[in-house]
């Protein structure tokens, strides 16, 4: 639509020109100056309106797009509260109208717990993308990046159930940058999970961490899941993004995930970037940060605590 | 002994189709979980002509593949009539009212009780019974020059056969039963649909334009099934 206003808004002005034209050019020579001023200046107000006809359609055009996401938004965080607690409650029914065996017991009891995380963790989410803005983190402290990155993993492998090969770790044993550890790893579990959660039958991920010469970090997420297509990445990090409509949604999520990535990583200074050779052939999350070069040892005990303590 | 009723659960959330299998099972029923749409599809739908091999369908409606109103609208179109009750996050009323108009026959809303989930689907089992004659058998009526019969959810006219789906057949029967009389549309709301009698919705009227179709020589121009102007419809038999 925006085109081909823009199509039409061209062929107007154009036409006028040409319409225009030969009475000038048979007035040309008795014609003041003062006139080509006004023919200047009626052209240039033209293009004002034209321009900025063109530029409400894209603030329109934006608009409803965002009200299309945040609408799949409301459906998704719906879908993601209401389905744990469904379960829930399913569950303590049971509990209480049957008569059941402590294995079985147990089992349900298992259940509910996984339930309680997957609720707690969409919570947090939601409340995540409303504390991590873009603005500059307030009180950074020197940490370690390497040890951050493998307790994810750690994290993410027992949260998922996967041997140790699922997710392999490649990269220096300390790689210290400046910043907020929570935030930082609250980025690093969304990354994790995500190539999890996209990767098909097999898990198969790799997690590589290197400090260039210009004092630069890089974190490189690369999974061979189900991977995107170029209009998908043009969005993957907007908020509420997902992949398709939630009606027939086929992964766990709210689309706040990588949003919460990019917030946290712009925080840092930094930049986050998504990459995939296409539909089924896996994603690549690159993360650059700017590191601490001189990493001051009097410092690292305390990054260390801030780390555990997120 | 009659057979175990066979019930299909398609839930595409793994704890929910567990508790519900189990549950269900505990009951008495046998059952089948599928937790996705487009084998969802397979089960129901193709190969034609659907077998109807399960006698209630427990539907999720976010569902990878093919969504659950999409799958019961299938359904109805391929032929399969087998009743549906429908489960979703999703409450609101005009939700429930597509649910309904896509071809499911109950509603439910979640989180939902253990108890009414298996009342829900104790009760559409009977009702499908009740529909089909059970205590008051009616068998089979006539309406004009169609032959509506209550045990197949059939109705005949001439040599076509349209087969009808539980809501329709009990909205049919509640008419048939009131026949002469008329029939608020609150009244059909609350006793065919189970909602609220103050429920905003087109879905009566757009069941009765359903239901005119199979009955009524010209749909356009009634003789049976009557409008009855801010009050309702009748059924002249």
């Amino acid at each position: 639509m925006g085109v081909s206003l823009i199509v039409m808004a061209v062929a107007l002005t154009v036409g006028w020109q040409i319409l225009g034209a030969p009475d000038e050019l048979r007035a040309a020579r008795e014609v003041s100056t003062a006139r080509w001023v006004v023919y200047f200046l009626g052209s240039l107000l033209f293009l004002l309106l034209i321009a900025g006809l063109v530029s409400i359609v894209i603030l329109l055009v934006r608009e409803v797009r965002l009200n299309e996401r945040q609408s799949n938004f409301i459906s998704a965080v719906t879908h993601e509260l209401k389905t744990p607690v469904a379960s829930l409650k399913l569950y303590l029914d049971t509990l209480q109208l049957r008569d059941l065996p402590e294995s079985r017991r147990e089992d349900f009891y298992r259940t509910m717990r996984q339930d309680l995380d997957r609720l707690n963790a969409t919570i947090n989410n939601v409340l995540n993308a409303a504390m991590y803005t873009e603005r500059p983190v307030v009180d950074p402290h020197p940490l370690d990046l390497g040890r951050l990155v493998r307790r994810g993993i750690e994290l993410t492998r027992t949260r998922h159930q996967l041997p140790p090969a699922a997710i392999r770790f490649h990269g220096p044993e300390a790689v210290m940058v400046r910043g907020d550890a929570g935030a930082l790893e609250t980025a690093v579990l969304n990354l994790l999970d995500n190539a999890v959660k996209y990767s098909k039958e097999q898990v198969e991920v790799e997690v590589e961490l290197s400090a260039d010469g210009d004092g630069h970090v890089h974190l490189r997420v690369r999974d061979h899941g189900i991977g995107m297509s170029r209009h998908q990445l043009r969005f993957v990090f907007s908020r509420f993004y997902r992949i398709g409509p939630e009606v027939r949604r086929s992964r766990p999520g709210t689309g706040l995930g990588l949003f919460i990535v990019r917030s946290v990583i712009k925080s840092h200074g930094g930049t986050v970037s998504a990459d995939s050779p296409g539909p089924e052939r896996g994603s690549t999350f690159t993360v650059t940060l700017p590191g601490l070069i001189e990493t001051p040892a009097e410092h690292a005990p305390e990054a260390v605590a801030d780390a555990t303590r997120a | 002994m009659p057979p175990a009723p066979r019930v299909l659960v398609v839930e595409d959330e793994a704890h929910l189709a567990a508790g519900i299998k189990f549950n269900l099972e505990v009951e008495g029923y046998e059952v089948e979980v599928v937790d996705d749409g487009t084998r969802a599809l397979g089960r129901l739908v193709s190969p034609p002509p659907p077998a109807e091999v399960f006698d209630l369908v427990v539907l999720d409606v976010m569902l990878p593949g093919v969504d659950g109103f999409a799958l019961a609208a299938r359904m109805r179109e391929a032929g399969n009539f087998t009743p549906v009750l429908m489960l979703t996050a999703k409450s609101l009323p005009e939700d429930v009212v597509y649910g309904l108009e896509q071809g499911a026959d109950d509603y439910l809303a979640k989180p939902f009780e253990l108890s009414v989930l298996l009342a829900r689907i104790k009760g559409l089992l009977r009702r499908r019974e009740w529909a089909r004659g059970g205590q008051d058998a009616m068998g089979t009526v006539r309406v004009g020059g169609a032959e509506v019969d209550f045990r197949s959810f059939e109705v005949r006219v001439g040599g076509d056969v349209h087969r009808l789906t539980l809501l329709e057949t009990m909205l049919l029967k509640h008419l048939v039963q009131n026949a002469g009389r008329v029939v608020s549309k609150g009244e059909i709301l609350e006793r065919v649909w189970n909602l609220s009698p103050e429920t905003e919705t087109r879905a009566v009227d757009n069941f009765v334009v359903r239901l005119r179709r199979y009955l009524e020589p010209n749909p356009r121009f009634p003789k049976h099934l009557h409008t009855v102007r801010g009050a309702g419809y009748r059924l002249e038999l």
